[in-house]
């Protein structure tokens, strides 16, 4: 990204993800908060995004979890949708002819119950025009191996990655889950595995518990957490994460304003996601590549890049052999 | 749908715990038709991410003001409540599909069960401008739950029923429906899901009670029309509005979701608020 120059003075926010991936500015929106795209019509203009991560696309369709799905936490809301979408064949005839026109990124977000179900959703959307990439949910159970989930175990994390790197040329981002003791290893083997980009992060698991206190709220018990109150742990993970691997990190989680945007980079984030924030603003990610853009200009930057990374350790600490959470 | 900066003009507490508040939103007032619904964002208070989904209650394209009417159940109702006029909140909408109407009738049947006043209000008055009879049912736990007849037009015959017997019928509102059913062309509820379920049981066995079943090309007898299309909500008799927890209120989250009685979930924000009776799956599981 060092090389990119500035257009004719304005300040240069291309994100360059390898493969051909390059992103008009480093604002996303995060799978599952923006549907495929088209759901807030003209209260958007999608086309000024960085790209968009559209729903969790599976091999087959899926009816989701039980109701209610969705509630508000201090700080934030759980969810848990359980992957209601019509399946990779049916968003393709639905969606692709539309993404297509549309200058800003579409990443399909792929979820699975098996490596093999990753392989050959990523199989069907290879080539599709308006497709520019893949974003891996590897935060399910595998069901093939004890419900296990992929994100948890670098050993299948890699395995479940290498697979559909073979099977696809499109770029290929995979998302990380926070419940984990330690992401380094993970994530290196997500990077080993031929990932081009890492996202993170998934939801967090939490529950909440429901009228009367008889049972949990939510149809499923559990729920992913996600906004504001979810930031340090992304952020925690981000830090971990882009300093033990070499390719990009997108960050999530809890994204509100451009003071959130700027701590993300500085913690060695290429770009962000927005994605809860977006039920309260739809407007806000649009707004934020322009306060981005301002905040440079203000600085006298030509691009955003000298912003990434400054609060990393000058040199990389040592691996801690206690836990990330006790490490000095 | 449109994103609207909407003055609170007035606020008051017109049962206990329940608010009927008015804003002056010109474009919701004039866009907006009955069953459909706008999500307001609470202010930027710490702590609430999600926007509160509340059925347009009533608008006046004429003054520019929609109301809102709900209950105080937590932080998010509990902000709106303080407000003051001259205050703006951010309101998304209008969103959701609205109650449709066949043309042909007209005696209209509103059941409506505590808080579900809120979904169905608006259509008595547009029904009656429409020079429709209406008929609006009321159902609550007791008199001082009662939504005051003097907040409803004085064309609507109004029939209340309370568990405690303290107003009017004593026992559960879907007890009043039999009185009604071979009146009514169409009917329209909102209110607690135990109530609509009983209320699209007695819907389904109608046309046989009432002796219509074999009159061929009767309403919902019709053909062609797409199940969940305004066409096809037109013919149902039961038309419901649903409530469930609501993330972004425009269908891109899934959040809301009731089930279907055929194919998959139903988004309440989006396929919703109003769906015909038939395409619910009333024995699901889900809540």
């Amino acid at each position: 990204m060092g090389e990119l120059v500035a257009v004719n003075g304005a300040v240069d926010l291309r994100v360059d993800l390898g493969r051909g991936l390059v992103l008009p500015n480093p604002i996303l929106v995060a799978s599952g908060t923006f549907g495929y795209g088209i759901e807030y019509g003209d209260v958007v203009d999608v086309d000024r995004l960085g790209g968009i991560c559209c729903k969790g696309t599976t091999l087959k369709p899926r009816i989701g979890n039980p109701t209610p799905r969705v509630t508000e936490t201090p700080g934030g809301m759980l969810n848990s949708i359980g992957l209601q979408n019509p399946g990779v064949d049916a968003v393709i005839a639905k969606y692709s002819h539309t993404w297509a026109t549309w200058r800003v990124p579409m990443i399909v977000n792929v979820a699975g119950e098996s490596v093999e179900d990753y392989v050959e959703v990523a199989r069907r959307l290879d080539g599709v025009p308006g497709v520019a990439a893949i974003e891996l949910n590897i935060s399910c159970p595998n069901v093939g191996a004890g419900g296990l989930q992929f994100a948890i175990d670098a050993g299948a994390a890699g395995e479940v990655t290498a697979a559909v790197r073979a099977a696809t040329d499109l770029p290929l981002l995979v998302k990380l889950s926070p419940n984990v003791a330690d992401i380094r290893p993970i994530a290196k083997a997500i990077e080993a595995a031929g990932a081009d980009a890492l996202t993170a992060i998934n939801t967090l698991s939490g529950i909440a518990v429901g009228p009367g206190r008889t049972r949990p709220l939510l149809g499923n018990t559990y729920g992913g957490l996600s906004g504001p109150a979810v930031k340090p742990v992304a952020l925690r993970v981000v830090f971990e994460a882009s300093q033990a691997v070499g390719i990009p990190v997108i960050a999530i989680g809890g994204v509100t304003d451009l003071s959130d945007v700027l701590d993300f980079l500085a913690v060695g984030a290429v770009a962000v996601q927005v994605g809860t924030a977006i039920f309260a603003d739809p407007t806000l990610p649009v707004r934020l590549v322009d306060e981005l853009e301002a905040e440079c200009g203000r600085r006298g930057l030509a691009d955003y890049t000298s912003l990434i990374g400054t609060a990393l350790p000058k040199r990389p600490g040592a691996p801690s052999v206690k836990g990330v959470e006790y490490r000095p | 749908m449109r994103l609207t900066t909407a003055e609170l003009v007035e606020s008051r507490e017109i049962l206990p715990g329940q608010w009927l508040q008015s804003f002056h939103a010109p474009e919701l007032a004039s866009g907006s038709r009955a069953g459909q619904f706008v999500h307001v964002r609470p202010g930027d208070i710490s702590g609430m991410v999600l926007r509160r989904p509340f059925s347009l209650n009533t608008t006046d394209a004429a003054t520019g003001i929609v109301t809102i009417h709900f209950r105080v159940i937590g932080r998010g109702t509990d902000f709106f409540t303080r407000l003051r006029p001259g205050d703006t909140i951010d309101m998304l909408g209008p969103l959701g599909r609205p109650f449709e109407v066949d043309p042909r009738s007209q005696h209209l049947l509103l059941v409506a069960g505590g808080l579900g006043m809120a979904g169905v209000r608006m259509l008595a008055d547009e029904a009656l401008r429409d020079g429709r009879q209406v008929t609006l049912l009321f159902g609550a736990a007791s008199a001082r739950e009662v939504y005051p007849s003097n907040l409803l037009p004085d064309e609507v015959e109004y029939v209340v029923a309370t568990d405690d017997g303290s107003l009017g019928h004593r026992g559960y509102v879907t007890e009043l429906v039999r009185d009604y059913e071979a009146w009514a062309d169409q009917a329209f509820a909102c209110g607690p899901v135990g109530m609509l379920k009983v209320l699209a049981g007695q819907a389904a066995g109608r046309r046989e009670r009432l002796g219509v079943a074999k009159l061929g090309r009767k309403r919902g007898a019709g053909k062609g029309d797409a199940t969940g299309s305004p066409a096809a909500r037109r013919k149902s008799f039961l038309q419901v509005s649903m409530e469930q927890n609501m993330g972004c209120a425009v269908g891109a989250c899934l959040g809301c979701v009731v089930m279907a009685a055929s194919g998959p979930p139903l988004r309440v924000c989006r396929e919703g608020p109003v769906f015909a009776a038939e395409e619910l799956d009333w024995e699901s599981s889900w809540r």
